[in-house]
């Protein structure tokens, strides 16, 4: 417990850590108390208020059918945040249990299971979405009693297509893992492989792994708002970052640049929050791996 | 006047806000072509006077006080051109990790080269002839030949030797040795002592020699200085240090080292643990560990007097 | 007659060096012999030096009596039971029974997790139920010399001679009748090496341990050991008690490793030390 508290104390101390979680915290929190912090309905539509600037009564403006912007932003997160933390979730946990496992058992399984990896990675995320979303259809998923959204599919997708990145870097860390010393100490004690793996070598692996998936939110947002963008995501009126982009196209000329700005705003600065925590992570966690560096020689 | 002079040498890090010494007021001398021994464990401040001397502490580490004279001038106030001129030139250094020492990617002849063109500024041609007598100096045959090889294809011992031999390339009149030896073997440990023997008696070298194995360092010094808890507890010739140790701390290092010569199961090792510096008070650092404490030990440190041809660091020394 | 507890019959250990399957087909197979024809017995209780430089073949003789490989010819005797070709299975029983002290504690101990955690997790192997693990793992602490206070502690929070004494701690945990030590003191200061030779010695009488004690130091071995063995390009080059090696050993290798050892020498006495045979 001692150690994490010291991690998040060492990421508060960089200027990165300490802007990118303000950032991350900020948006994290937005999404999640949406309904209580959003001031209007994001869905209610009020043509007599239409295209206004920010003003007293709507701080950011209304979009084409009156909607306030500001409540719009605040609801538009949870798509974004969704698509990033959920696909990079699924991403993990296939990732790792396959980077993992491909490292300790090897052979034919490690070279299945990396080489399938390798031939994911080579597919562009975007494209993948853009055609699978569009073969599929556009639409609610109906799963049993359920009826998710359109944008579970793309959480899928995105989440399959992240495995590789994250397969990767576990399959690299556990290798040297599972050959340290401790490792080794452990099973001629007569420990069984498995403890061991999860017990001690996993663990160990989880760091750059963490650093990695941090990056990878950030992209999930991008993947979402371009989605959204096309018409192939959040499908309206629901708002979502990229569809409120989508619909204030038609007015990057014509003066209204309160509907485009904010959403673009908004998306930018997420990117930058994840990112900016990504760097400090790593910068964090990574010496702190090297035992004996800087150790004072006297 | 002698070829290096240290006196009250003091080395710190910043630690947690507040200045930790690791060196604590060290002083001595090394004359011109004399092998001098720096004898001390983890945390006694060895590593850390070498590299002061040659202004090498590692950042945040620095020189608090103290001077540091090389044939008079004060190497703690020259500036890092001087140093540079005087690093490989006038004073050398060979590491313990030979591997870590050397450029993997470059061969060892590239490496030796660079030294003496940058010291001596002589011709490419020039230079390698150099090196190939600097080689076969250490005693690696087939210099020439080998210029070409990488040091992954020496051994342990030869790679050492490289070392030493980019460390003597320009003819430094002091060389100093930090734990060169320990990471060998026995065999090959014995080879690079008598390497050194052999360039101290044909380059008039002098010679100052880190480590915390006594025995080795009564192999080739004459001299010996003990260190611990960053002071000098005692300093004398190697034949009186061993034959009438005066510090507590010097008697129980010599007779904690288990020897050939010992009878089997007479161990006599020294309770306790090695000091860390941040808790080092002002007292003497041997204090918790000695079996001749006095009240005082645990108050004020002793200077370091001339008692029987040693320097010795003790209010209770052994008599 | 008792069995021996650890028995060694000519065994032998070859790396393969070629590795790829085409020149190995045609003929050039370049194979490195570790061990050759080593043949070693240890008695209950007792304990064996085996002394040797890098390249000898000692830390391969450790693994290959700890059975985390097998040997390329050759059997492996363990309190009569030959352990050569056993199935993993099979040789679980076993395992507990004979423990390593690796030569780098900081390495064998996992930086995360905390000495009573780690001592924990080697008492849960040998059925050690949760309540009681605490007083076992202190009680292990203190017949290693270490205070029981130390339990939160992690790895990196201890000196180095605090994590060997953790390392042998830890070892002694599930209970072996058989201790590897592999180099146990070659990293530590000199005035601690003294305590933990002392420590192996006070196990090896009060515990009844049976050791192998790997060491490249000669004037370590024959404080602690019953029977030295000296090794040398795979093959033991001499073997006795430490009295007969020491004192008047037969082999060339031999002399050549203890006029080595560096000490005192009278005056007049050099060192003349034999130049390395292959240049490299």
């Amino acid at each position: 417990m001692n150690r994490h508290i010291a991690m998040m104390g060492a990421i508060a101390r960089r200027p990165a850590g300490r802007i990118g979680g303000i950032i991350v915290c900020l948006v994290l929190l937005v999404a999640i108390a949406a309904p209580l912090l959003a001031p209007y309905d994001p869905l209610a539509v009020n043509l007599s208020a239409k295209l206004l600037p920010p003003n007293a009564a709507h701080w950011l403006g209304t979009d084409q059918d009156g909607r306030d912007m500001v409540s719009r932003l605040i609801w538009g997160a949870r798509p974004s945040l969704a698509v990033g933390l959920l696909a990079v979730a699924i991403g993990m946990f296939g990732g790792v249990t396959l980077g993992l496992t491909a490292a300790v058992i090897r052979g034919v399984w490690e070279q299945l299971a990396m080489r399938t990896m390798d031939g994911l990675a080579s597919i562009p995320l975007l494209i993948w979405a853009i055609a699978i979303v569009g073969i599929v259809g556009v639409g609610p998923v109906e799963l049993g009693g359920w009826s998710l959204p359109n944008e579970s599919k793309i959480v899928l997708l995105v989440g399959i297509l992240y495995m590789p990145p994250l397969a990767r870097v576990a399959y690299g860390a556990a290798l040297l893992e599972a050959r340290a010393e401790y490792v080794q100490a452990r099973r001629l004690q007569g420990a069984r492989l498995w403890p061991v793996m999860l017990g001690d070598v996993l663990p160990n692996c989880l760091s750059p792994v963490i650093v990695q998936a941090t990056l990878l939110i950030a992209v999930g947002i991008v993947v979402e708002a371009s989605l959204s963008f096309v018409g192939l995501g959040v499908e309206p009126p629901a708002p979502s970052w990229g569809n409120m982009l989508a619909d204030a196209r038609q007015f990057i000329y014509s003066g209204a640049w309160w509907t485009y700005v904010f959403p673009g705003l908004a998306i930018s600065i997420t990117v930058i929050g994840f990112n900016l925590l990504g760097d400090a992570l790593r910068d964090t966690l990574d010496p702190r791996k090297s035992a004996g560096a800087g150790r004072l020689v006297i | 006047m002698a070829l290096l002079e240290i006196e009250d040498l003091r080395v710190g890090f910043p630690v947690g806000g507040r200045m930790v010494d690791v060196v604590r007021g060290v002083s001595l001398t090394v004359e011109a072509g004399e092998a001098v021994g720096l004898v001390g464990e983890s945390g006694s401040g060895k590593s850390q006077t070498a590299l002061a001397i040659l202004r090498l502490l590692r950042h945040p580490g620095r020189i608090v006080g103290g001077s540091i004279r090389l044939d008079g001038q004060d190497l703690t106030q020259a500036d890092e051109a001087t140093m540079r001129q005087l690093r490989g030139g006038v004073i050398s250094i060979v590491f313990q990790d030979a591997m870590s020492g050397l450029n993997p990617v470059f061969p060892i002849g590239v490496q030796l080269t660079d030294v003496v063109r940058a010291h001596r500024g002589v011709s490419a041609r020039a230079a390698r002839d150099v090196a190939v007598e600097t080689l076969e100096l250490v005693g690696i045959r087939n210099a020439a030949a080998r210029l070409g090889q990488y040091p992954h294809q020496f051994s342990g011992g030869m790679r050492q030797r490289v070392l030493i031999a980019m460390a003597v390339a320009c003819h430094p009149r002091l060389l100093i040795a930090d734990e060169p030896t320990t990471a060998l073997d026995v065999t090959v440990q014995a080879q690079i002592v008598s390497v050194l023997r052999d360039l101290r008696q044909r380059l008039g070298l002098g010679l100052l020699f880190i480590t915390h194995n006594l025995d080795l360092m009564a192999e080739i010094c004459d001299r010996a200085i003990v260190l611990y808890g960053g002071m000098v507890m005692e300093d004398g010739s190697v034949g009186t240090l061993f034959d009438a140790p005066k510090q507590p701390y010097t008697r129980a290092l010599i007779e904690c080292v288990p020897r050939l010569s010992d009878r089997a199961g007479d161990l006599r090792p020294i309770q306790g643990a090695s000091p860390v510096p941040a808790e080092l008070g002002d007292g003497c650092p041997f204090q918790p560990r000695c079996a001749l404490r006095l009240g005082r030990c645990e108050i004020k440190r002793p200077p370091l007097v001339p008692l029987d041809g040693h320097g010795v660091a003790c209010w209770n020394p052994v008599i | 007659m008792t069995v021996p507890l650890l028995e060694l019959v000519g065994i032998g250990k070859t790396y393969p060096l070629t590795q790829r399957l085409l020149p190995r087909l045609l003929g050039h197979r370049h194979d490195h012999a570790a061990m050759e024809d080593v043949s070693l017995s240890v008695p209950r209780g007792g304990v064996l030096g085996l002394v040797g430089e890098s390249g000898s073949g000692k830390s391969t003789t450790a693994r290959i009596i700890l059975q985390m490989e097998q040997p390329t010819t050759g059997t492996l005797r363990f309190d009569g039971t030959a352990l050569t070709g056993l199935s993993d299975a099979a040789l679980r029983p076993y395992r507990r029974r004979m423990q390593m002290v690796f030569q780098d504690a900081g390495s064998s101990l996992n930086p995360r997790k905390t000495v009573g955690h780690l001592l924990g997790e080697s008492l849960a192997l040998v059925g050690v139920k949760r309540r009681h693990r605490t007083e076992h793992a202190v009680e292990l602490l203190r017949r290693v010399g270490l205070d029981g206070g130390l339990l939160g502690r992690y790895p990196h929070q201890l000196s180095g001679g605090q994590r060997q004494r953790m390392a042998i701690a830890r070892a002694l945990a599930v209970g072996p009748d058989l201790l590897v030590a592999d180099e146990p003191v070659s990293s530590l200061d000199v005035s601690l090496q003294a305590q933990i030779l002392l420590l192996l010695m006070e196990l090896r009488d009060r515990l009844g341990l049976t050791m192998v004690f790997i060491s490249h130091d000669l004037a370590l071995v024959h404080h602690l050991c019953s029977s030295v063995a000296v090794m040398h390009a795979g093959r033991i080059v001499e073997q006795g008690t430490p009295a007969e090696v020491l004192r008047h050993p037969r082999h060339a290798y031999t002399r050549r490793l203890l006029d080595a050892v560096p000490r005192r020498r009278t005056r007049g006495e050099k060192f003349k030390p034999q130049e390395e045979r292959c240049d490299g």
